[in-house]
């Protein structure tokens, strides 16, 4: 299998700037294919063990969310035993971790399915960038849609009318869960989707983005137990390429930490309009080959 | 939706994915269900299938009517 040409600099950069990206909505992915190409660096994002290279980023960022959420996954976990030999759901957690099955599942599906597909996309950085204009439309678009239903004139006020995670509905989630397949697009957010998913099920933004960050746990992992075992047999520096995930990891946190704070009273909005704005700047740079 | 009926269409659906997974990892079905172009062992099916059957009997259980 052919050597990906990645310093450990850049190993450590695409850490740094996937944890920091990956639960904002502006595609973590789409960056990784974009910024690099952008920057003139001479490594192919079409080689077999790239993807892995960016499951492995990706694990670093399930790490930190399971982290942030640890107490919730052991009731959740714990809720979803207990529910699935019982039969029924007694309460809110038990809820949630069958909420988060019905959502994980179409995600799984599709991924497999239109995986080679989906990775012939990863040699385009054009196609990202107009993805990533796509992306800061949806984004755009979810809140226009939420402003629609809301009531009250203070912000707290209007979140007030909306739900907690473990309200929205079993096929709202499959929805919701679906969307995160768009995210294997790259430009496309799987944070941005699936947030701006829940906010049309009638999500709180606050809600709508721990939802998004429960759900991204079990599929990053999913993703990361059969992609990495092909960085481990393609000869590359593993142990360089994990320092940059446990970054990916620190930088991940950090974010999702901000975006649960900004989320109690900000939108969608302010990173729609730079999907737009960095998806066009980018194509425009590509397309004169700055 | 509670019915006889349904849970045990689920708990069939269950089985076949069961029987599915484990055709993946031998490498016993044919190319023509998978993205790739060689038969063989397919991994990512195998665990797709195996998550599929469990949520196919968890929903099985879900769906089978109390007498309570």
């Amino acid at each position: 299998m052919e050597y990906i040409e990645v310093t450990f600099a850049q190993a450590l950069f695409m850490g740094l700037l996937q944890g920091a990206s990956e639960l904002f909505p502006v595609s973590s992915l789409g960056h990784a294919v974009i910024v690099p190409t952008l920057l003139h660096w001479s490594f192919k994002q079409s080689d077999p063990s790239f993807v892995p290279f960016l499951v492995l980023l990706h694990l670093g960022t399930a790490t930190a969310l399971l982290v942030l959420y640890r107490d919730q996954w052991v009731v959740i976990i714990r809720g979803f035993f207990a529910a699935a030999f019982r039969g029924q759901m007694r309460d809110d957690n038990e809820r949630l971790a069958m909420l988060l099955l019905t959502g994980t599942i179409p995600a799984a599906v599709l991924g497999v399915l239109l995986e080679n597909r989906i990775k012939a996309l990863f040699v385009s950085p054009s196609a990202a960038a107009a993805f990533l204009v796509v992306n800061g439309v949806l984004m755009l678009g979810f809140e226009w849609l939420r402003r629609r239903a809301e009531r009250g004139s203070t912000r707290a006020e209007q979140e007030q009318h909306f739900a907690q995670a473990e309200r929205i509905s079993f096929r709202a989630a499959a929805i919701v869960g679906a969307c995160q397949a768009l995210a294997f697009i790259p430009g496309i957010s799987r944070s941005g989707v699936t947030i701006g998913g829940g906010l049309v099920a009638g999500l709180r933004h606050q809600e709508a983005a721990r939802f998004s960050f429960l759900l991204a746990t079990p599929t990053i992992f999913g993703a990361g137990i059969v992609e990495v075992p092909q960085l481990f047999a393609s000869g590359v520096p593993v142990a360089e390429y994990a320092v940059a995930a446990v970054l990916s990891g620190l930088a991940a946190y950090a974010s999702a930490r901000f975006l649960l704070r900004y989320f109690g009273s900000g939108r969608l909005d302010p990173y729609g309009f730079y999907c737009i704005a960095a998806g066009l700047v980018s194509l425009a740079l590509l397309r004169f080959g700055l | 939706m509670k019915s006889n009926t349904v849970a045990v269409g689920l708990g069939i659906l269950g089985i076949i994915f069961v029987i599915a997974a484990i055709l993946y990892i031998v490498g016993g079905i044919l190319p023509t269900f998978t993205s790739s172009s060689a038969a063989g062992t397919h991994v990512k099916h195998a665990i797709l299938s195996a998550v599929l059957a469990v949520a196919s009997f968890v929903a099985a259980n879900f769906a089978r009517p109390r007498t309570v």
